[in-house]
């Protein structure tokens, strides 16, 4: 910094007064107070729009995903803890209708049923959520799940969307929010990194890992197809290479381990426990296991 | 700041707006002729989109924070203004993310990281610190809108440059049957993308009789 920049006409200097730093505190404080209330405007004014667009793209992420018709049927379940009681409830009902009755099970934290009512309205504020799982149906039949998931990335939380078909084979693995640095974590989002998941079973899923060594070459053009071929179509053209990688570990990202450690072991912990929940769910929502 | 001795009329009597818009855009570009700003210049312009989008941004940015710190320059702590100007700037930079999280989704899912950033770019605390701290309202606007515009046909102009090299399409319709040098579509060719323009300005920059290349120092 040269002299010039320090130098302002008109301040004293070298010695600062009291009430010279106290007008400085006084102005800086106005300053931010005043950014403060323009911000807070600001949030009111979108907030709304910010959960309508979220839940528009949440909705076309699960349909995608898993493929679905227009008739598909989508139930949502949160599930949250009751801390006070030890309990564990999960709310079901239809996905993006705020007005239909919600189906609420209660467990014990053993796992023990501890029965099941219709409820309306929002849970109480008490209860800790725990996370969502969609369960879609089509034509009568289960046509497969899709789980949110969220872990800890390089910068901040990742929250991501992964799809299971009917068989539990994962059929899609989607960032939907992330702050990770564009170019090197960020690119955990994108098809190639994502893709890599596809055509995995639930045997396989326990040893779910990230590696450093560089992607095979068929392979990593195979993923290049990913960002303007469907995915079900995809795995209709590249079931064998699909079968080959399934039982391999997840390349990593150059220069971004810790985001490509972060959403697999997200996946991993998040398969891990849908499936564990899964066991206790299906029965009591007429569904089999 | 002594660099920045070819803004016109520091403090002077104000320019007139069309002036100010010249300057911004040509003159004093802030990408081709200032070289500010030049990492997210080479980071966001590997497509014409990414380079417009990113461009509006700033472009409300600069306008915004500019037209701020006019109205207010009275009453700024002169010993305090650089952290003040970062906070409008940063006020400003949150106001458009959550604009554009709310109102255009499928824009934010693009380019929402960026966006953020740009309360660190150099250009716009620049234009805050030689010109908006200066001048009144009016002549702050066109000089915020001048810098923006500039700022905006340089993202432009070099991501249509690297997408046509690089990828063999603009705005991702494929005009080329092939990409006929990916290298541009890399880090590195965004550099040689910005050197081989800035040439082509201060060459057009001379053929109008104007200055040779204004020094912006070496801001990020």
């Amino acid at each position: 910094m040269s002299e010039q920049l320090v130098h302002i006409e008109g301040a004293p200097r070298p010695r600062t007064s009291i009430a010279e730093i106290v007008r400085i505190a006084l102005n800086l404080a106005a300053v931010c107070a005043l950014g403060g209330v323009v911000l807070g405007g600001v949030y009111m004014g979108t907030t709304r729009y910010q959960a309508a667009a979220r839940l528009d793209t949440e909705k076309r992420a699960v349909t995608s995903m898993l493929d679905l018709g227009a008739t598909a049927r989508v139930t949502e379940v949160r599930q949250f803890l009751d801390t006070a009681h030890g309990l564990v409830l999960y709310r079901a009902r239809s996905y993006g209708d705020d007005a239909a009755p919600a189906r609420e099970l209660t467990f014990a934290l053993d796992g023990a049923a501890r029965g099941a009512r219709t409820a309306s309205g929002e849970p109480a504020k008490s209860l800790t959520p725990l996370g969502r799982l969609f369960v879609a149906r089509q034509g009568g039949a289960l046509a497969g799940f899709v789980l949110e998931g969220e872990s800890r990335g390089y910068k901040n939380r990742i929250r991501f969307f992964v799809a299971l078909d009917s068989s539990f084979m994962i059929v899609g693995v989607r960032v939907l929010e992330h702050e990770e640095d564009p170019g090197l974590g960020a690119e955990v989002a994108t098809t190639w990194f994502t893709g890599q998941f596809l055509g995995r079973r639930p045997g396989d899923v326990a040893k779910l890992s990230v590696t450093r060594d560089p992607l095979p070459e068929d392979w990593r053009a195979a993923l290049g197809e990913l960002a303007h071929t469907s995915a079900p179509a995809w795995r209709g053209l590249h079931a064998g290479m699909m079968e080959r990688e399934r039982m391999q570990s997840v390349h990593a990202v150059t220069g971004a381990t810790i985001s490509s450690r972060a959403l697999t072991n997200g996946v991993r912990g998040t398969i891990e426990h849908f499936r564990r929940r899964w066991a206790l769910l299906a029965p009591a929502l007429g569904e089999a296991s | 700041m002594s660099a920045h001795g070819t803004t016109p009329a520091v403090s002077g009597p104000p320019p007139s707006p069309w002036q100010l818009l010249v300057n911004g855009i040509l003159t004093e570009n802030p990408v081709f002729r200032l070289a500010l700003s030049l990492c997210p210049a080479v980071a966001v312009t590997t497509t014409v989109l990414n380079g417009l989008i990113l461009g509006v941004a700033v472009l409300a940015v600069q306008v915004l924070s500019s037209m701020t710190v006019a109205i207010f320059r009275g009453v700024i702590h002169p010993r305090v203004r650089i952290p003040v100007y970062t906070i409008i700037i940063a006020v400003w930079v949150s106001a458009i993310d959550m604009t554009l999280a709310a109102f255009a989704p499928a824009v934010y899912a693009q380019v929402g990281l960026y966006v953020k950033l740009i309360v660190a770019f150099a250009i716009i605390i620049s234009r805050l610190e030689v010109f908006a701290s200066r001048q009144p309202l009016v002549p702050s606007f066109f000089d915020g809108l001048g810098m923006g515009l500039g700022f905006l046909l340089a993202l432009v102009t070099i991501g249509a440059f690297r997408e046509l090299l690089g990828n063999g399409s603009v705005l991702g319709y494929h005009v080329l049957p092939s990409q006929p040098l990916l290298f541009f579509a890399l880090p590195a060719g965004g550099f040689f993308s910005i050197a081989l323009l800035m040439a082509f300005f201060n060459w057009l920059e001379r053929a109008r009789g104007g200055k040779p290349a204004a020094s912006g120092g070496s801001h990020g």
